[in-house]
């Protein structure tokens, strides 16, 4: 048998004294698409870049096709088989070319004759969809086109082997579903074997295996079925009244419980269904006092998902949940005060229209998220509500005063949070939280106060002296939360909060958001562009174009989804792309490639999972196993981004 | 609305935002480990190159002879040519030797004198003698053919005396002029001064513009500039802290350069009041400072500011005066010379460290700095309050 596509042994890499890969391993078969998941820092890049041969490494063995790369000249040798997309949306594309000059540009870099490139490229701009648009130069692309043209790139001169690295982070999730379309069909047509990077758990069954990165290091490798079946438990969707006493309760017994909007999710590790359930209520039942009952309504149970499994392999090595705060704090009486009310918000660049007559209103004590692709408009919005940008016309009026005549005094109630986590890095973690108390004019003994507060509830004791910069991210994330709560603001405006950070610091950020939320009844806008984050929220509303396009609940918006165009099918086969095909030809309009699986919205899910499976049978698909699964939020954005692009379409 | 905690700008809280801020900048500019090797770099260093090392005075120029008389006189000429102005670097035997030996820059100068130059003299000719200079430098070159002019003309007038029976020991005995010069504020005509004192303000105009450009634009990269505009800090309150900082930092690095370079190791004699050149200086940097502020609303990074401190520091080099005496210029960049702060600042410094004036003279060029600075940074912060308003 031929050799392994790429086998890594002891793979350690070490940038000064920081060590970012420590001891990996793991071995890629021809035409597999390999994943490697994991947060930002977790050794990602640097095990790519040093298959792809543009990074040297400081210990252990990386082949590719059988040569071992241990030299520059070794590199080169395999470098012609091997495609390589680095991190970064176009950042190794040329922006003033245009989209045909730099397919070219690559394609004459490797050394393609040129009627051969002629051909291939006008196959695959066909394939991306991109061939309308040639002339038109990669800076005015969008993210999601960008990536596509950096893969097509990639592709031109017929690797054998293609490294992406992280390539669908910072797109939205239409694009996404577009790209893991296409490049599930290259690859299958082609017989390519692709190792890629995502930093989205949720995108792990795109993949046929994967390997789950934290910290330098491999937690698991495997299908991400058997990745889940590693940790067996249940995990139970359910409402509990009142939510904010059952949290504290159960997450003392069940440590992975959140709070996803007014439902809790609980995972029962061990569990079947009916323990968990059992677990459950007797846990309620028995930390109850006296004058408090907790009522249980709307169960659901469930097989985990990777990222419940993942949170558990990192708690059984130690990894904590717990912040410091305090959990018997008094609930906040629920208001009915708006804290945050924009009134036809609209702000104009040019002749583009950023924000358009945008509207919502959130009360007090809520977590309001803004959904959107990049470039609908979320953060001109959050920057007209927090006064850093003037609206053209429409008002919004935050904390009970309209932003742009309340002038300083407002500013003292509200808390920012930006995406880039704008600290000073060069400043420590005491120094920042001294900062921003100094700002809001704390005094000395409440500035010491606050910074303690700070520094408990994000989990910093034994940081305060480190510079900013060289925490990692979700404690670097917790302290730039700390310095926008430091003056105790009423409203907490939150853009992109949780980019790059790792699922447990992701946990512990919810649960302080939701402990604010509920017991201390702050109103919180958050933007994000992690879906599975947006079930978090109470309340949603959906950004397209500049405009609100859906206002309502998440659990409401799925039910819409359903009533509209049905429910989620899994079918799991053995060819997924020609079953994809088969599908698409039988009249079902949102079919997508997740890995050895097919995912499709039906209508009538009963009948379609008696039909469906001779269907394909016809076609000569083996079928084995079909499913219902619970619809995601991002089922929903791609479902109403579609539908709205598509009546776009129709009428200009 | 009434306000009750955010308060005016000298209340406790606001005096306390100043406060906050100005640390925080001093600490930043501290921990930029690269930033500040390069500030104590130009502030010793730097000043210590300048003053010991370029000098505008003609030091040892090489100078040649074509010598076509042979004769005492000729050699009593070309013997005149000594240091400290001139080095004699041997004869050449003819013109385009000479010309050669100038091209390859292998002599400044080459004195040629014609046959016959004694028997002329002798006999109360008018007779010539040619200097060739290379004036590439023009400085240089113009001093040389002036000193050497000088020398000729000392040499014609001591043969004339000769001649006419007029020679004394050591002088002429008859009627003539002495030019008696009074050298003033720099008895020694020592370049150190000058060219020290010139290299200390060039280098304040740098970190003046440079610092606070940087620090401003830092914070727009990283984007905790909009962290800033979403508390109640005015623009006033962001922008006016970053000045004070760097002009305390500014003081301090002309405090080394004063008192651990010019003074111990070239004895600068700051004749005048120290506290009032400090308080100069200060002014001098919050004036260009707010050039600084400026020039970082319309960069987007930090190699922009780099480009566009050199863009903004070169003509105000040039037209400062620094480097020509204003009156030399063309008269419509006289008219810009005005508004270059640094002219006003090149005056005070002089004036107060070589000249030991004090307030009495000085007050038109401070008030005209202070003018000048104030409405730069007013402009500022019109700019930044437009781009985050």
């Amino acid at each position: 048998m031929s050799a392994p596509a790429i086998r890594v042994e002891d793979f350690i890499k070490r940038y000064g004294k920081r060590v970012a890969a420590d001891g990996l391993a793991l071995t890629v078969q021809r035409g597999e698409i390999y994943g490697l998941v994991g947060a930002d820092g977790a050794g990602k890049s640097s095990l790519m870049k040093s298959v792809a041969g543009v990074l040297a490494h400081d210990g252990g063995t990386v082949e590719v096709f059988g040569t071992v790369i241990d030299s520059e000249r070794a590199a080169e040798k395999v470098k012609q088989r091997i495609g390589f997309l680095p991190q970064g949306l176009g950042l190794n594309l040329y922006p003033d070319l245009s989209i045909e000059e730099n397919v070219d540009f690559f394609g004459r870099l490797r050394g393609v004759p040129g009627a051969k490139l002629a051909e291939r490229k006008n196959m695959l701009l066909g394939m991306t969809r991109l061939d309308a648009f040639r002339s038109r130069p990669m800076r005015q692309l969008s993210g999601g086109m960008k990536q596509k043209l950096g893969l097509v790139c990639t592709l031109i001169h017929e690797p054998e082997l293609v490294i992406l690295d992280e390539p669908t982070t910072g797109v939205d999730p239409v694009s996404r579903r577009d790209f893991w379309a296409i490049l599930g069909k290259l690859l299958e047509e082609k017989g390519i074997t692709a190792l890629v990077s995502t930093a989205y758990l949720d995108e792990a069954d795109r993949f046929h295996r994967v390997s789950l990165f934290h910290e330098g290091k491999v937690m698991g490798e495997g299908t991400p079925a058997e990745l889940i079946a590693r940790v067996p438990g249940t995990l139970a969707l359910f409402r509990a009244e009142p939510q904010a006493d059952a949290l504290p309760r159960l997450k003392a017994q069940f440590p992975q419980t959140e709070a996803m909007g007014a439902w809790l999710r609980v995972f029962a590790e061990g569990l079947d269904a009916a323990q968990a359930r059992a677990a459950v209520d007797t846990c309620l039942a028995a930390s109850a006092p006296a004058d408090t009952t907790i009522h249980l309504s709307d169960w659901f149970a469930r097989e985990p998902e990777l990222e419940d499994v993942f949170v558990a392999m990192l708690r059984q090595r130690g990894a904590r949940l717990n912040t410091s705060l305090p959990a018997d704090a008094p609930a906040a009486a629920p208001t009915s005060t708006l804290a945050i009310e924009a009134t036809g918000l609209t702000r104009v660049f040019g002749d583009f229209r950023a924000a358009d007559a945008v509207s919502f209103a959130v009360p007090q004590g809520e977590i309001f998220g803004l959904l959107g692709a990049n470039g609908a408009g979320k953060t001109t919005v959050i920057k007209m509500l927090t006064g850093i940008l003037k609206p053209s016309s429409g008002a919004g009026r935050v904390a009970g005063a309209d932003m742009r005549s309340a002038g300083l005094a407002i500013k003292e109630r509200i808390g920012y949070m930006s995406q880039a986590f704008s600290l000073y890095h060069d400043l420590s973690v005491v120094e920042n939280i001294r900062l921003y108390a100094g700002i809001y004019g704390l005094d000395d003994r409440r500035a010491r106060q606050r910074s303690d507060w700070v520094i408990g509830m994000a989990g910093l004791a034994g940081f305060e002296n480190d510079a900013a910069g060289r925490l990692p991210m979700g404690l670097r994330q917790r302290l730039a939360l700390g310095c926008a709560l430091v003056h105790e603001p009423r409203v907490l405006f939150l853009d992109e909060p949780t980019s790059g950070v790792d699922p447990i610091g992701r946990r512990m950020f919810w649960d302080i958001l939701f402990h604010l939320s509920r017991r201390e009844g702050v109103a919180i806008l958050v933007t994000t562009h992690y879906m599975s984050e947006a079930e978090h929220c109470d309340h949603l509303a959906l950004m397209f174009a500049g405009r609100v396009v859906a206002d309502a609940s998440p659990e409401a918006m799925k039910q819409a989804l359903i009533a509209s165009a049905g429910q989620l099918l899994e079918l799991r086969v053995d060819r997924p792309v020609p079953a994809q095909n088969a599908l698409r030809d039988a009249g079902f309009a949102n079919v997508a490639l997740h890995g050895r699986a097919v995912h499709l919205l039906s209508r009538e899910a009963d009948t379609d999972r008696e039909r469906l499976p001779a269907l394909l049978d016809k076609a000569g698909i083996a079928v084995q196993s079909v499913g219902l699964r619970p619809l995601s939020m991002e089922d929903v954005f791609v479902q109403r981004i579609t539908a709205l692009e598509d009546a776009g379409r129709r009428s200009p | 609305m009434s306000d009750m905690t955010n308060g005016g700008l000298f209340s406790v809280p606001g005096l306390r935002r100043l406060r906050v801020m100005t640390q925080k900048e001093l600490l930043q500019l501290f921990r930029d480990v690269a930033l500040m090797v390069f500030f104590l770099y130009s502030f010793t260093g730097d000043i210590y190159l300048a003053a010991s090392g370029v000098s505008m005075q003609l030091k040892n120029a090489a100078i040649a002879t074509l010598d076509a008389d042979y004769s005492f006189a000729s050699r009593e000429l070309a013997s005149r040519f000594q240091p400290p102005y001139f080095q004699p670097a041997g004869s050449v035997a003819d013109a385009r030797q000479a010309i050669r030996r100038l091209d390859d820059g292998d002599v400044m100068a080459v004195l040629d004198v014609p046959p016959r130059f004694q028997e002329r003299l002798q006999r109360g000719e008018q007779v010539s003698v040619q200097l060739q200079v290379d004036t590439s430098n023009s400085v240089l070159g113009f001093l040389a053919s002036s000193y050497g002019a000088q020398i000729v003309g000392k040499y014609a007038l001591e043969a004339a005396a000769q001649r006419e029976g007029l020679a004394a020991a050591g002088g002429i005995a008859g009627p003539v002029v002495e030019a008696d010069t009074r050298v003033w504020y720099n008895p020694n005509q020592n370049d150190a001064w000058f060219m020290g004192i010139s290299e200390l303000l060039t280098v304040v105009t740098l970190f003046s513009i440079l610092l606070p450009a940087a620090a401003m634009v830092r914070e727009k990269e990283r984007g905790t500039i909009e962290q800033l505009m979403v508390t109640p800090l005015t623009s006033f309150q962001i922008l006016f802290p970053k000045v004070v900082a760097m002009t305390l930092v500014i003081l301090a690095g002309s405090a080394i350069a004063l008192f651990g370079v010019l003074g111990p190791l070239f004895q600068l004699p700051m004749r005048g009041s120290l506290v009032t050149f400090f308080l100069i200086t200060a002014l001098y940097v919050f004036t260009t400072a707010g050039l600084g502020l400026l020039a970082a609303t319309v960069a987007r990074n930090l190699a922009q500011v780099g480009m566009l401190t050199v863009v903004i520091l070169m003509p105000m080099l040039l037209l400062s005066g620094a480097w020509t005496p204003i009156e030399a210029m063309p008269p419509w960049m006289r008219g810009l010379a005005w508004i270059s702060p640094l002219h006003y600042f090149l005056d005070a410094a002089y004036g107060i460290l070589l000249k030991g004036v004090g307030m009495d003279l000085l007050w038109d060029s401070v008030l005209a700095m202070g003018g000048l600075g104030i409405v730069v940074f007013a402009a500022g912060m019109r700019r930044f309050g437009r781009q985050f308003g």
